[in-house]
């Protein structure tokens, strides 16, 4: 193959390139959920048993262990870009010791 | 011709190496952010939305103050003769906290007559569903961890109530279930009442079946008439609870980086948009050799086109990356919170083909386009004079 041959099937593929990760990621996000797929009669089960199908993300004094329970005014008041009044996420976490105190 | 062009587009590159990596790295680091909070956001939503069709289609709670209180179960009577009612069940649950875990765990009580939780069905780890009347628990396996217990063990949680047994652990839930059941103790009615001090004959909420899940709406106004003040909220309407706790959360996040996104698209812009002296001289020369100002155009169409599919493809899949295959260090703090007990389970993406195009298309398309302008104006100038300057 020639110098320039290389170089245009190079500037090919990578032009083409955000379709092959897109690809890629797309078969492997498929390979994932049908794996999580196998997980949807025991998550099924286990979610009757369950106070609401909120995620184990925060604890309870924040009132945002089940948020669509607990939250005042969830899932009424709510509105799109509202502020969190007591947000359990944000870019930096409180220090350790005013956390475990 | 055009693949020539292409070529030739690549080779420029290759010259001006150093300007064409930090265009691309920034870019790919801006798309690898975005990318990321959104594939973290939408995974868990999707992961909320797993467990959402088994919820009751209707829970009512009472509200004093403003704030959701416990509800008398005699309450349920009131319910049961609602047209489409098929069951209402009192649910006991709550919280305790532990002091040596510095945080809440989840204690949720199982009324007589609920589905079984077994190794068979895939739900639990080890052990067995709890026997009521026996003061037995099943717990989260990150509970468990933590607190060093194995099956067998027993375990006093601390409460206010002195007739309150402690509680023997005869389970633990699949790791794989830990994002809804990290923080989770399972006992039965009665022990978890007596953890919980609730009041004989209260309920933390009463969970309601319906034979149409169609007429929720319909069960819901009519509950609000016969418990005045009651919150009646809808399995339907809690859809929205997860895309705006999620979005909002994600808001945050991508509303801190904005600062830094916009330093890099604006550096992008810059670098993109100049014609340096160099390129000027180089385009002279080839209008001199014979390339019309299309060939010229499309050479720098292509060679932005080059910086940003490059850039967004490793910049998608650096997001990926991070949030999938690595587990999302220093991005899940910020988007789920802070909690003591953190699930481990490993996420499951829930984005798909037509957004990831879309962030792509979104970076590709103004960053090809900002380029063809000052591209113009240097291919449309006379050469002669562009090489005498």
């Amino acid at each position: 193959m020639t110098t320039q041959r290389r170089t245009t099937l190079a500037a090919v593929v990578l032009v083409v390139s955000p379709v092959l990760v897109i690809g890629g990621l797309g078969l492997d996000a498929h390979a994932r959920r049908a794996a999580k797929e196998r997980d949807a009669a025991s998550i099924d089960a286990l979610a009757r048993r369950l106070p609401s199908s909120d995620l184990a993300l925060s604890g309870g004094a924040r009132w945002l262990r089940t948020v669509s329970l607990e939250e005042p005014g969830a899932a009424f008041a709510d509105g799109p870009a509202l502020p969190d009044p007591d947000p359990a996420g944000a870019a930096m976490a409180p220090p350790v010791e005013a956390w475990s105190r | 011709m055009r693949l020539s062009i292409l070529a030739f587009a690549l080779q420029a590159l290759a010259r001006r190496k150093a300007r064409a990596l930090a265009l691309g790295g920034g870019l790919a680091f801006a798309v690898a952010l975005v990318a990321a909070v959104i594939f973290l956001t939408e995974s868990l939503r999707a992961e909320a939305e797993r467990a959402h069709a088994a919820q009751p289609d209707i829970v009512v709670q009472k509200l004093v103050g403003g704030r959701p209180t416990t509800i008398s179960a005699a309450e349920a009577a009131k319910l049961t003769d609602i047209p489409s009612v098929r069951a209402v069940t009192p649910r006991v649950w709550g919280y305790v906290f532990l002091p040596s875990l510095q945080g809440n765990v989840t204690i949720m009580g199982t009324p007589r007559g609920a589905p079984p939780l077994s190794l068979a069905n895939g739900v639990l780890a080890e052990g067995r569903d709890v026997v009521p009347g026996a003061h037995e628990m099943i717990a989260g396996a990150e509970l468990a961890h933590f607190l060093g217990m194995r099956p067998g063990d027993e375990l006093g949680l601390p409460t206010g109530n002195p007739d309150a047994h402690a509680l023997k652990l005869v389970g633990t839930f699949r790791s794989s279930l830990d994002l809804y059941t990290a923080d989770l103790v399972i006992c039965d009615d009665d022990d978890a009442r007596a953890l919980l001090a609730l009041p004989a004959g209260d309920a933390t909420d009463l969970s309601l079946s319906l034979a149409n899940p169609a007429e929720a709406r319909v069960v819901a106004r009519t509950i609000g008439e016969r418990i005045p003040g009651a919150r009646v909220i809808e399995r339907d309407l809690l859809a929205r609870v997860y895309h705006l706790a999620y979005g909002r959360r994600a808001g945050f996040v991508l509303g801190a980086a904005i600062p830094a996104l916009l330093a890099l698209l604006v550096l992008a812009w810059d670098r993109a948009s100049g014609v340096g002296p160099d390129e000027r001289k180089e385009i002279a020369v080839l209008k001199a050799v014979g390339w019309s100002t299309s060939d010229v155009l499309w050479a720098k169409l292509f060679e932005s086109l080059l910086v940003g599919a490059s850039a967004t493809a490793l910049g998608l899949l650096l997001g990926y990356a991070w949030i999938f295959w690595l587990g999302a260090p220093g991005l899940r703090p910020a988007l789920v919170g802070w909690s003591v007990l953190y699930p481990r389970a490993a996420l499951t993406p829930a984005v798909d083909v037509a957004q990831l195009l879309g962030i792509s298309l979104a970076v590709l398309g103004p960053f090809a386009l900002l380029s063809v302008v000052p591209a113009w104006r240097a291919a449309t100038t006379d050469p002669l004079e562009t090489m005498r300057s």
